[in-house]
C-alpha cells in the first residue's frame, strides 16, 4: 500500500508477498501406496494364521532331532574316519609329511605323483586301483607342494624294487618316480649268471652281470 | 477410505503381524519344551545338541594333522568372492574383485580358463551340471553365461553366451538347478529371486518382488534343495530365510524368523529336509523346512570382542560336520549334532591370511575349497586317521 504524501501520516508497512498455496490436489499415488502396504500386510496376517493353525498339527520337536541324528549316523563322512581305520597316508605325502605304512606299498597312492588327489579307497590301500592313476599330466606341477612331482610317466604298478630300502635314502613311493634309481645297489657276483635271480626294473639299470665269467648282457632271460 | 484411515490400518495391521509372530514363536517353543529333552534354560539354543547328548552320541575330534591345506591355488590379484565345484569332474570355478573368473583343474591346480569379465564388479559364480558353462553375477544386475567350450574372440577373451537381463538391483547369488544346464536360480537386491530359462534368456518365474509377498530386503544367498530341485531357499537382508516351490510364485511356502541380522548364505543339509543359514548377527541355524522348527543354533562366544559375522557355510556329505566361514577369517568345522566347534580351519598351518568369503564342499564330499580376500583359494582333505571316541 502506497504511503501518503505530505503532512504527517501513519505508513503501512509493506506486507511480504504472499503467493498462494497450491490448490489441494489429491495424492492418488501416495494413498494407492499406503493401500498395497496395507494389503500386503493383511496377506501376511493371513499367512501367519494359516501357520498358527498348523503348528497345532505338528510332532514333537525331538522326533526330527531323531530324523538329523539317524540321517548322519547312517552316512559315511570321507571327512571324518571310524575308529582304528587308517588312512594310506597319501594326504600325509601330499602336506610334507613321509608315509611309512608298509601296508601302503601297493597302493597307487604311494606313487608320489600329486595328480591323484583323490583316493578315496584309500581306507584299506590294497583296494586302490593303480591303473587310475593318470600321472601323465604330472608335468604341470611347479607348485613347490609339489616335491616329488616331477615325473613324466609315472608307472605305479611295476615298481618291484625289493631293494629299495636299502639303496634309496627317500622313502620308497619316492624311489618309484626313478627319481632315486635302485641301481647303485651292486649286484652280487654270480658264478652262473643265467641262474641269477636278481631282477633289476629300474630303467637305469644296464642289466650287466658282473659276475668275471658272463659275457651275457643281461641276467634276466626275459631282455 | 482416506490416506489417514489406510495409515490406521496400517499401524493395526502391523500391530496383528507383530502378535502373530510371538504367538507362533511361542507355540514353537512350547513344542520343544513338551519333549522335556532341553539341556538348558535356553533350549531354542540346544535343542539338537541336548537330544544328541542325551542320547549319548560322542563328538567328532580332530587332531592337527587330520584336515589339512593340501592345495594352494594362486592367481587372482583381488579378493576372491565365490566359488563353485563341478559336480562332474574336480574342477573349481572363482570370481575375483580382480575381474576375473578362473577355472582350476583342483588336482593339478592348473588354470583351465581365466575369463576376463564384461563387468569387474562380479559377486557370485555356478558351475554348472555338466561343466559345460559357467555363470557369474554381480553390480551390473545381469548373470552371465560362458561356455567353456567356447572359441575365444580377439583378444583372447571368451564371449558371453548368454546375458540374463532383468534383475532391478544387483545379482548377489546364482546357482544352476541340478541335472538341468538351462534353468538358474538368482537373487537380488532387488528383493526377488528368478527362475530363468537360459536357452531363451528370459524369466520363466519371479518370486517375491513388488506385488507378490516375498523378501522385504535384499535377498543376499539361494540354495536348491539337492533331492526336491522344484525346492529352494533364500536369506535376505530382512533376516529372514524363505522356502519356495518353483511351481508357486505367489508366496513363500514358509518363512524362518529367528535370526537378528542380514542372512548372508544357506545351504540345504544333505537329506534335503532341513537347511543351514548364516548371518551377520555371529550364529549359524538349522531348520526344518516341512514345519519351520530351529532346530539348533551354532554360536561361539567371543567376550567382548566385536561379534565376527559368518560370510559362508557348506555341510559335510554325512551332515555331521558344518563348515563356517567367518569375517575375522576363522573357519570353524562345528559338529552338527553337539554344536561345539571341532576345528578351526583359521589358525592351522598354511590357512587363509584374511576373511573366508566362500567355500564349498566337492561332489563327493572328500575336499573342501576356501576362497579368501587374501586372493587365494586352499583344498583341505582328510590328512590322517582319527577316532570318535
Amino acid at each position: 500500500m502506497a504511503a501518503r504524501s505530505g503532512g504527517s501520516s501513519f505508513v503501512q508497512p509493506l506486507h511480504p508477498p504472499s503467493p498462494k498455496s497450491p490448490p489441494k490436489y489429491p495424492d492418488l499415488y501416495g494413498k494407492r501406496r499406503e493401500r498395497a502396504k496395507v494389503q500386503m500386510l493383511e496377506r501376511e496376517i493371513s499367512f501367519l494364521e494359516e501357520e498358527l493353525k498348523s503348528v497345532e498339527g505338528f510332532q514333537p520337536a525331538s522326533r526330527y532331532c531323531k530324523e538329523v541324528t539317524d540321517f548322519v549316523m547312517a552316512n559315511s563322512d570321507p571327512l571324518i574316519q571310524l575308529k582304528n581305520q587308517k588312512s594310506c597316508g597319501f594326504w600325509k605325502w601330499l602336506c610334507g609329511l613321509p608315509c611309512f605304512n608298509m601296508a601302503c606299498t601297493s597302493c597307487c597312492c604311494n606313487s608320489g605323483c600329486c595328480c591323484y588327489l583323490k583316493c578315496p579307497e584309500c581306507w584299506k590301500c590294497s583296494l586302490c586301483d593303480c591303473s587310475l592313476c593318470n600321472c601323465m599330466s604330472c608335468k604341470c606341477c611347479t607348485s613347490s607342494d609339489c616335491i616329488a612331482c616331477k615325473c613324466s610317466s609315472c608307472d605305479c604298478s611295476s615298481c618291484n624294487c625289493g631293494s629299495c630300502f636299502s639303496c634309496c635314502k627317500v622313502p620308497k613311493w619316492q624311489c618309484c618316480c626313478r627319481k632315486m634309481c635302485c641301481c647303485n645297489f651292486q649286484p652280487p657276483s654270480c658264478t652262473n649268471c643265467c641262474s641269477c635271480k636278481w631282477k633289476c626294473y629300474c630303467p637305469k639299470c644296464p642289466k650287466l652281470c658282473n659276475c668275471f665269467s658272463c659275457t651275457k648282457t643281461c641276467c634276466n632271460p626275459c631282455c | 477410505m482416506s490416506v489417514a484411515e489406510l495409515k490406521e490400518r496400517h499401524a493395526a495391521a502391523i500391530e496383528a503381524v507383530n502378535d502373530l509372530r510371538e504367538r507362533l514363536k511361542q507355540r514353537r517353543q512350547q513344542l520343544l519344551d513338551a519333549d522335556g529333552h532341553k539341556l538348558h534354560s535356553f533350549s531354542l539354543l540346544y535343542y539338537l545338541a541336548g537330544y544328541a547328548r542325551s542320547l549319548g552320541r560322542s563328538q567328532v575330534t580332530f587332531g592337527p594333522t587330520d584336515l589339512v591345506c593340501c592345495r594352494t591355488l594362486q592367481g587372482h590379484t583381488g579378493k576372491v568372492y565365490s566359488l563353485d565345484w563341478t559336480p562332474e569332474r574336480d574342477r573349481i570355478v572363482s570370481a575375483s574383485q580382480d575381474g576375473r573368473l578362473i577355472v582350476w583343474n583342483a588336482q593339478t591346480s592348473q588354470k583351465t580358463h581365466a575369463i576376463k569379465l564384461p563387468c569387474a564388479w562380479v559377486m557370485t559364480c555356478a558351475f554348472s551340471p555338466t561343466g559345460q558353462s559357467v555363470a557369474c553375477g554381480g553390480l551390473d544386475g545381469m548373470c552371465s553365461i560362458f561356455n567353456l567350450n567356447s572359441a575365444t574372440d580377439r583378444d583372447g577373451n571368451l564371449p558371453v553366451s548368454v546375458t540374463l537381463n532383468g534383475h532391478k538391483g544387483y545379482v548377489s547369488c546364482c546357482q544352476y538347478v541340478p541335472d538341468e544346464d538351462i534353468h538358474i536360480i538368482t537373487s537380488s537386491g532387488d528383493q526377488t529371486c528368478v527362475l530363468w530359462d537360459i536357452t531363451t534368456g528370459l524369466r520363466t518365474t519371479v518370486f517375491g518382488g513388488e506385488f507378490q509377498s516375498g523378501h522385504t530386503a535384499d535377498v543376499l544367498s539361494v540354495s536348491i534343495n539337492g533331492t526336491n530341485s522344484r525346492v529352494f531357499v533364500s536369506g535376505s537382508c530382512d533376516g529372514t530365510a524363505r522356502l519356495w516351490d518353483t511351481r508357486v510364485a505367489s508366496r513363500a511356502m514358509r518363512t524362518f524368523q529367528g535370526h537378528e541380522g542380514d542372512v548372508n548364505t544357506l545351504k540345504f543339509f544333505p537329506d534335503g529336509n532341513r537347511f543351514g543359514t548364516g548371518s551377520d548377527d555371529g550364529t549359524c541355524r538349522l531348520f526344518d523346512i516341512r514345519n519351520g522348527h530351529q532346530l539348533q543354533v551354532y554360536y561361539q562366544q567371543h567376550g567382548d570382542k566385536e561379534v565376527p559375522l559368518v560370510t559362508s557355510i557348506a555341510f559335510s556329505i554325512s551332515g555331521r560336520l558344518l563348515f563356517a566361514g567367518y569375517s575375522n577369517g576363522d573357519c570353524y568345522v562345528w559338529d552338527t549334532l553337539l554344536a561345539r566347534v571341532v576345528l578351526n580351519l583359521g589358525s592351522v598351518k598354511n590357512s587363509h591370511e584374511n576373511r573366508i568369503s566362500c567355500l564349498g564342499l566337492s561332489a563327493d564330499g572328500s575336499s573342501l575349497c576356501t576362497g579368501s580376500w587374501d586372493t587365494n583359494l586352499k583344498i583341505w582333505a582328510f590328512g590322517g586317521h582319527r577316532k570318535v571316541i
